[in-house]
């Protein structure tokens, strides 16, 4: 599996995974727009020797801020203050391959790496929200087949870009006045179906030779994109096989496509809810849900946590749910009524049941630091994870437990680093420098 | 009480290792420094400890050839100011993005954020781009034509500040007794469906603590001023004689009542090279010096590409070949340029050698080489004649020829009671004596902020 180090995002949001986090006395309101709370959130991730902050990003105004925070600062900006204030922790923005234009991204996120000296990463999406195409002019949102075409086309270009300048490009020789050697800077000249872009980029190569290609490959056309561009892939995994059978899967593609399978990362999303001990972690959850508004029926309150269709369950909160049910699930994220209807019928959770194992479209694991490192510790010697992208339901909060409690026992067990191997993303993650290939075409031997 | 002096705007802009082509080649200067955030934080710590209005990002997208002979822009301004914005508490940050090849919804956002994240100190310049290089990085053979890239910016402005203005004041609620976060009724989208663009909105990002971003704009062709008039809070010009800024200062200043805006609503600082020496004769010296380092190649490379002309064209020791110039609409670069470069030549009869040390690397702009008395008396000249608010100032060499003009020039300023000797506002629109935009709704209804 190539290296077989435990690794951790944080999935960074409002005040938190869940939607009561705000009410939270100790969380200012504005909060998520205070550069300050990040801060903490970055410095409690370094703490627990994350890899790095993985902000999720939709380009429009979320409807759910009438009862919530909402994504709000532009994450590659937020990204460079912390940059500034923070040392080894890696910084990943999400940025829609739909609503930016590859000179503008692919400068904005290498930036960034410079800014923090080769801790930049991208979480590409392509954001299939017709409200955000509405922000850019366009009628309605492309077809899943084209946003992909599209992205793929994009993330090429974008490491043509990144590859332009090669070391040593810049030499800055003040006697003889050469600042730069234009034959180490190469044009992209790339002409394709969605973009034609010139190039070269005004920015030199990274610190890190490419920043870190980040990528949620849940549904079938992401689970192609993965393979064939994803460095790190956080989707959406609910239970073990199926999380097994995924990560099979797309090392599988990614070999058939000449990369190497040990070169990508497993995290999926996990959301934990941890205490010493188990009555703890579970009072912290109750506290939780019952600052939610109540719905009118149980059932009403557990088609609402589970994203479902409402009256679906039919008052019906303790038999089996059917697989089939998830086929109308009203969460965002391709990847989930695939991973909902396969954890269903594996488990045979009543929706009651299921809602104490999933929330928003996440696996939720409420327990002691015992029970959660023993979560985390089954996945990964199966193989299945090299790790997880925490979501905690509150990050004054949870992020903090999981950080004091978890962290220690998993070093305990041997299984986590007790220090940053090194300094950039990629050094940390277990990901080599990749080669440019402009320099190689000069060194290789015909 | 008697009545203040006029006072005096300073912004200084981080041009790279300083404003002339040889800048970076100046001895004692770390030559690769703008391709790292630490020559950017530097300076502008040092630019707030001198209290100046902003420091100032020019931006371009694209190297061409000249990368050969002298840095060019390389990290994009609004990550390099964020990361300013961490370190400092007053200062003002203004970044250059293109209205060419940005989508509106993005640079509302970004600028919003900016502002957010720095208490209320960003602002914005908008350029059009006028380089063919930069448009095919962006799926164009060539730059739009000059009117129609100003009918193009004055849009997406517009639909920049509709986005800004889709919050209202006080539509953040947090009540945690009703569970209500915001209040949806007062955040609105903006519907926008001009000749350009096709916005929904609203904006993701809350009213900003300054009320919006200040609008920055350069570009002095009849178009760029009828802009600047309509939309522009801060005006960055190039003018290389007093006689010329006052033309502009009052063209501009004049133009504003057309739109229903006062002439105090604009602030006017043209560009200003500096060379500070402690004698004139070190002053000079150090001009001289700065202008052999300008490789030649560049320099001849960069006017012919700036007049439209053939480099084989341009020869040291003679004359412009006035003959051969193209229309100023033809010319490939910046009409503003284009006007001072032919018109100094010609007045002057320079030749081209005379005419490249003239320029020295710069953009036509004001260079004022002395001691720091006489560059105080040359900043206050302008702006008592009716020249000038204020400056962007243009260092020679960075950092260093700027921490000469912040340790020199400044408290030569202070000392005449022309500049401030403490920030008396938080914000960029504070330091620069502009009004907080009255918030009106979508309809026209006015509500003070």
């Amino acid at each position: 599996m190539g290296d077989r180090g435990l690794h951790f995002l944080v999935n960074v949001t409002g005040a938190g995974y869940h939607r009561a986090a705000w009410l939270d006395p100790g969380v200012a309101s504005s909060s998520f727009i205070d550069v300050g709370y990040y801060q903490g959130v970055a410095e409690t991730a370094e703490r627990g020797l994350f890899d790095a902050l993985l902000l999720p990003d939709i380009p429009q105004q979320n409807a759910a801020i009438a009862t919530a925070p909402t994504q709000s600062l532009e994450p590659t900006l937020l990204c460079a203050a912390l940059a500034v204030t923070t040392e080894r922790v890696g910084f990943i923005p999400t940025l829609s391959t739909s609503y930016n234009r590859p000179y503008n991204l692919a400068r904005r996120v290498l930036s960034l790496d410079h800014a923090s000296n080769g801790r930049a990463g991208w979480n590409v999406v392509t954001t299939a929200v017709p409200g955000a195409a509405a922000n850019f002019g366009q009628e309605r949102v492309l077809p899943r087949e084209d946003r992909y075409r599209r992205a793929a086309e994009f993330v090429d270009l974008t490491n043509l870009l990144w590859d332009g300048w090669e070391d040593g490009a810049l030499v800055g020789d003040q006697e003889s006045g050469e600042f730069a050697d234009p034959a180490k800077i190469h044009p992209a000249a790339h002409h394709g179906e969605f973009f034609d872009v010139e190039g070269p980029l005004n920015v030199p190569r990274s610190p890190q030779g490419r920043p870190v290609i980040v990528q949620a490959g849940a549904s079938d056309p992401g689970i192609r994109f993965a393979a064939t561009h994803a460095e790190v892939v956080y989707g959406a995994q609910l239970s073990l096989p199926g999380a097994v059978e995924f990560a099979r899967q797309v090392r599988a593609l990614a070999a058939a496509h000449g990369r190497d399978p040990d070169q990508i990362r497993f995290l999926p999303a996990l959301v934990p809810v941890v205490a010493p001990t188990e009555r703890e972690a579970e009072e912290r959850w109750e506290d939780l849900q019952s600052r939610l508004p109540p719905g009118p029926t149980e059932a009403a309150r557990l088609e609402a946590a589970l994203s479902l269709v409402p009256g679906i369950l039919g008052g019906n909160v303790d038999s089996p749910l059917a697989p089939e049910i998830f086929e109308h699930s009203q969460v965002p994220h391709e990847g989930f009524p695939r991973a909902a209807a396969r954890f269903a019928a594996e488990t045979g959770y009543s929706a009651r049941e299921f809602a104490r194992h999933i929330s928003g479209g996440h696996r939720l694991v409420i327990g002691s630091t015992q029970q959660v490192a023993d979560h985390i510790e089954e996945w990964w010697r199966a193989g299945a994870v090299d790790g997880f992208t925490i979501a905690p339901p509150a990050f004054a909060h949870d992020l903090r437990s999981f950080v004091d409690l978890v962290v220690p026992e998993l070093q305990r067990r041997g299984i986590y680093r007790d220090r940053y191997p090194g300094r950039t993303l990629r050094a940390n993650l277990g990901l080599p420098v990749p080669a440019n290939p402009f320099t190689a075409l000069v060194n290789t031997p015909q | 009480m008697p009545e203040r002096p006029r006072q005096l705007h300073i912004n200084v802009n981080i041009l790279q290792a300083g404003v002339f082509g040889g800048s970076w080649r100046f001895p004692g200067t770390d030559p690769l420094s703008s391709y790292r955030l630490d020559h950017y934080l530097r300076i502008a710590r040092k630019a707030e400890a001198a209290l100046l209005d902003a420091v100032f990002l020019a931006d371009g997208a694209a190297i061409r050839d000249n990368i050969r002979y002298r840095p060019t822009s390389s990290l994009e301004p609004t990550i390099v100011l964020t990361a300013i914005a961490r370190v400092t508490e007053r200062i003002g940050l203004i970044g250059t993005l293109s209205s060419s090849f940005n989508d509106p919804f993005n640079v509302a956002r970004r600028l919003a954020t900016l502002d957010q994240l720095s208490g209320g100190r960003a602002g914005w310049n908008v350029v059009t781009t006028a380089d063919a290089a930069s448009a095919r990085n962006f799926g164009l053979d060539q730059a739009v034509e000059h009117g129609l890239r100003y009918e193009i910016a004055a849009e997406f402005v517009e639909v920049v500040r509709a986005l800004w203005r889709s919050w209202e004041p006080d539509a953040l609620v947090a009540d945690r007794d009703r569970g209500v976060f915001a209040d949806t009724s007062k955040i609105h989208a903006i519907d926008h469906r001009g000749a350009y663009f096709a916005v929904a909105g609203p904006l993701n990002v809350p009213r900003s603590p300054q009320g919006e971003p200040v609008i920055v704009q350069a570009g002095a062709s009849n178009d760029g001023r009828a802009l600047a008039a309509r939309i522009g809070e801060v005006i960055f010009t190039a003018a290389g004689t007093r006689a010329a800024a006052q033309g502009f200062y009052w063209d501009v200043k004049s133009r504003t009542a057309t739109f229903g805006r006062r002439p105090d609503d604009i602030v006017i600082l043209p560009g200003l090279s500096t060379v500070v020496g402690s004698t004139e004769a070190e002053a000079r010296q150090r001009r001289e010096l700065l202008s052999e380092l300008v490789h030649p190649r560049y320099a001849i490379g960069r006017l012919a590409g700036q007049l439209g002309l053939p480099e084989e064209s341009l020869a040291l020791d003679r004359p412009l070949p006035f003959d051969l110039l193209p229309e100023p609409e033809q010319a490939a670069g910046s009409r503003t340029f284009y006007g001072i470069v032919v018109e100094t030549a010609r007045r002057e009869q320079l030749t081209v050698r005379q005419l490249l040390h003239r320029l020295g690397g710069g953009m036509g702009h004001r260079i004022v080489a002395g001691t720091p008395e006489q560059i105080a008396d040359t900043m206050i000249d302008w702006v008592d004649h009716g020249a000038a608010d204020g400056f962007n100032v243009m260092p020679d060499v960075l950092p260093e020829g700027f921490d000469d003009f912040a340790d020199q020039v400044i408290p030569e300023l202070q000392r005449r009671g022309r500049f401030r000797t403490g920030y008396e506002g938080t914000t960029l629109r504070q330091h620069l004596g502009l009004r907080e935009p009255d918030y009106s709704r979508p309809g026209g209804e006015r509500v003070h902020g």
